[in-house]
């Protein structure tokens, strides 16, 4: 699976997600719609997004996704078309709702991510987990070997239910 | 192996051992609200035929917006509430509702040893009990419902050790926010918070919850407290609560990923300045110079401001943080007999909550303070239904977050203790209840 597109680079830390999407756009019942909120509650998001149309990575800072634990902000993100963000960290809830909804969530050191924000354009081989800035450079990454399935193809749902025997027998035993 | 408390409530819930150092963790409750759950549970209907694991391990609720603000929230509520009758779900209506995170204790769902999740962060809160409760998000939480699990990466566990005992008029809320300035807002990443040590143990049930509460917001999976004669007293007398939980405990010689130790007796009352819980000072001091000069911009503030001459234009005291009866009596305590002078909100954190507070005559108390006293909700915390903030507007909130329009667009939030609350929304900027102890109250 190859990912690429153009780089939307937020170069700060603590990016929250009030900021991806503010609370008084939870109010559906599903996952739709929420792309035109995205970074809504930040104050040059809208601006950004408008400066950087055809951007699907985004590559931040520090701690990306802290704060609620609103899939929204996943949501949101694809919903606009983003396939990945690379940070040097991820905040956990943000990253396992990342996972469950093929969005990459790239952990890189931050002296290579400070050199991909300088980048216009990323491409991604997601099975040999690697990617190519646009002056060429190959990083390697690592993704959570269980989760990258999810990202792959397989269902995150499926999955579990198929331990559904399991957990049952595990639980009687209890 | 001598074990930590997290570890021995993990390892109490492995069902399987998965690639990549993760788990499926058995959850023995889910919470679910009106907010996060119903994606999930059509998701469940839609595509496993409505099958859940075990309806008896769910409880439901209203709390963020009840009752429903507009026809797109009283869809969601509409959802749950159908969803939890269908399956037969306990579920907690507008009335007999409250925070999930101040109901689920108070009416017995939880007990030491337990495993909770919920799709909302502080469900951490629950750590107080001796149980590992954690948020998650939406897919997450359909897993559990779905399958009785989670899928987890195994966290290392940080023992918060919080010597001596709070004094100078510090609260566990101070102490919360303490504990985030003093690891980090993101020092938790990766980490369970267990906390122990004598200030600990000497926290009301309440206080614990407060503490627990913020763990998250150091980034923390969660926080985590061992069960007690507090816990034993407080689970004896709250109706409803399981009686045949066993208290476990860390081994003496438990190992530990990080340790920190904070002086509890030097815990004083803080308020945050910035645009994360970490950003927080003592009330008496200013503004740090090495404050970052982003968070000060959005708060428009300057290095060296004194933060009691900070002017807000509302309060609120509230949230799962800050909103059970001893906050309520504890802003009461300041606000009895004097007026506030900004718009001041005063929300219980659950309708009995809210019916204890006006046994107690604390509704009039707020009110002859001119305060606004209202039904339970989340309310302005997360700025989504009530209580909204204007653009360049200052609030003093009892809440968890000072994200930047986490409250509204453009405004400014400053997080503190209730009685701080109280006594900043008496003074119209930042203060103290020290300050206004001072002074004579004025006839209601």
């Amino acid at each position: 699976m190859i990912v690429e597109g153009d780089v939307l680079a937020i170069p700060r830390a603590n990016i929250d997600t009030d900021q991806i999407i503010p609370a008084r756009y939870l109010t559906r019942i599903d996952a739709d719609g929420m792309g035109e909120h995205l970074f809504a509650g930040m104050t040059d998001g809208p601006e950004l997004l408008l400066r950087h149309p055809t951007a699907s990575i985004v590559v931040t800072g520090e701690n990306f996704g802290c704060g609620s634990s609103r899939e929204h902000a996943a949501w949101a993100l694809c919903g606009r078309g983003f396939a990945a963000v690379i940070a040097p960290s991820f905040a956990r809830i943000f990253s396992e709702n990342a996972y469950t909804n093929a969005l990459l969530p790239i952990v890189l050191p931050h002296h290579t991510v400070d050199m991909l924000m300088a980048t216009r354009r990323i491409r991604i081989d997601v099975e040999s987990e690697t990617l190519w800035a646009d002056d060429g450079e190959r990083i390697r990454f690592a993704l959570d070997p269980l989760r990258k399935q999810f990202v792959l193809g397989g269902g995150f749902l499926p999955y579990l239910h198929a331990k559904i025997p399991a957990v049952r027998a595990w639980e009687a035993a209890r | 192996m001598s074990r930590s408390l997290f570890d021995k409530l993990w390892d109490a819930h492995v069902v399987e051992e998965l690639p990549g150092g993760n788990a499926l963790v058995f959850m023995d409750l889910v919470v679910a609200h009106e907010i996060t759950t119903p994606a999930g549970a059509i998701a469940i209907a839609n595509d496993f035929e409505d099958r859940l694991y075990d309806p008896a391990r769910i409880v439901a609720m209203i709390d963020h917006v009840a009752p429903a603000k507009d026809s797109a929230t009283a869809l969601q509520a509409q959802t749950v509430r159908s969803w939890a009758k269908r399956h037969a779900i306990t579920f907690h209506d507008i009335g007999d509702n409250g925070i999930c995170h101040v109901l689920v204790p108070e009416r017995g769902y939880v007990a030491p040893g337990m495993t909770v999740c919920c799709g909302d962060s502080h469900t951490c809160t629950l750590g107080a009990l001796g149980a590992f409760a954690l948020g998650i998000g939406t897919t997450a939480q359909a897993g559990a419902m779905l399958a009785g699990c989670l899928i987890l990466q195994r966290p290392k566990v940080m023992r918060v050790e919080v010597t001596g005992a709070l004094g100078n008029d510090a609260t566990a809320k101070d102490l919360a926010l303490t504990v985030i300035a003093t690891i980090g807002f993101r020092g938790g990443t990766g980490y369970v918070l267990e906390y122990t040590g004598s200030a600990i143990r000497a926290l009301s049930m309440e206080q614990r919850m407060t503490l627990c509460n913020m763990a998250i917001e150091s980034g923390a999976t969660t926080g985590i407290i061992a069960a007690d004669e507090t816990t034993a007293a407080y689970l004896a007398a709250t109706r409803g609560a399981p009686s045949g939980w066993q208290a476990e405990a860390a081994d003496p010689d438990a190992v530990y990923a990080a340790t920190v130790t904070i002086d509890g007796s030097a815990v004083r009352p803080v308020v945050s300045w910035g645009t994360n819980p970490g950003e927080c000072s003592p009330i008496d001091g200013v503004v740090p110079f090495d404050a970052p000069e982003e968070s000060l911009t959005y708060m428009d503030l300057r290095p060296g401001q004194v933060l009691t001459s900070i002017a807000v234009d509302q309060a609120f005291i509230g949230s799962c943080t800050n909103s059970r009866i001893g906050d309520l009596r504890a802003a009461a305590d300041v606000l009895r007999g004097r007026r506030v002078a900004v718009p001041t909100i005063i929300t219980p954190g659950s309708q009995a909550v809210r019916r204890q507070a006006e046994r107690e005559g604390l509704h009039d108390v707020f009110q002859d303070a001119g305060a606004l006293w209202t039904h339970s909700s989340c309310g302005p915390c997360l700025g989504m239904s009530m209580g909204v903030l204007a653009p360049g507007t200052r609030c003093v909130s009892s809440s968890n977050r000072n994200f930047p329009g986490r409250m509204g667009d453009g405004g400014r939030v400053h997080l503190a203790a209730p009685a701080v609350v109280a006594a900043s929304a008496i003074l119209g900027r930042l203060g103290s209840p020290a300050e206004i102890a001072e002074s004579a109250a004025v006839p209601a």
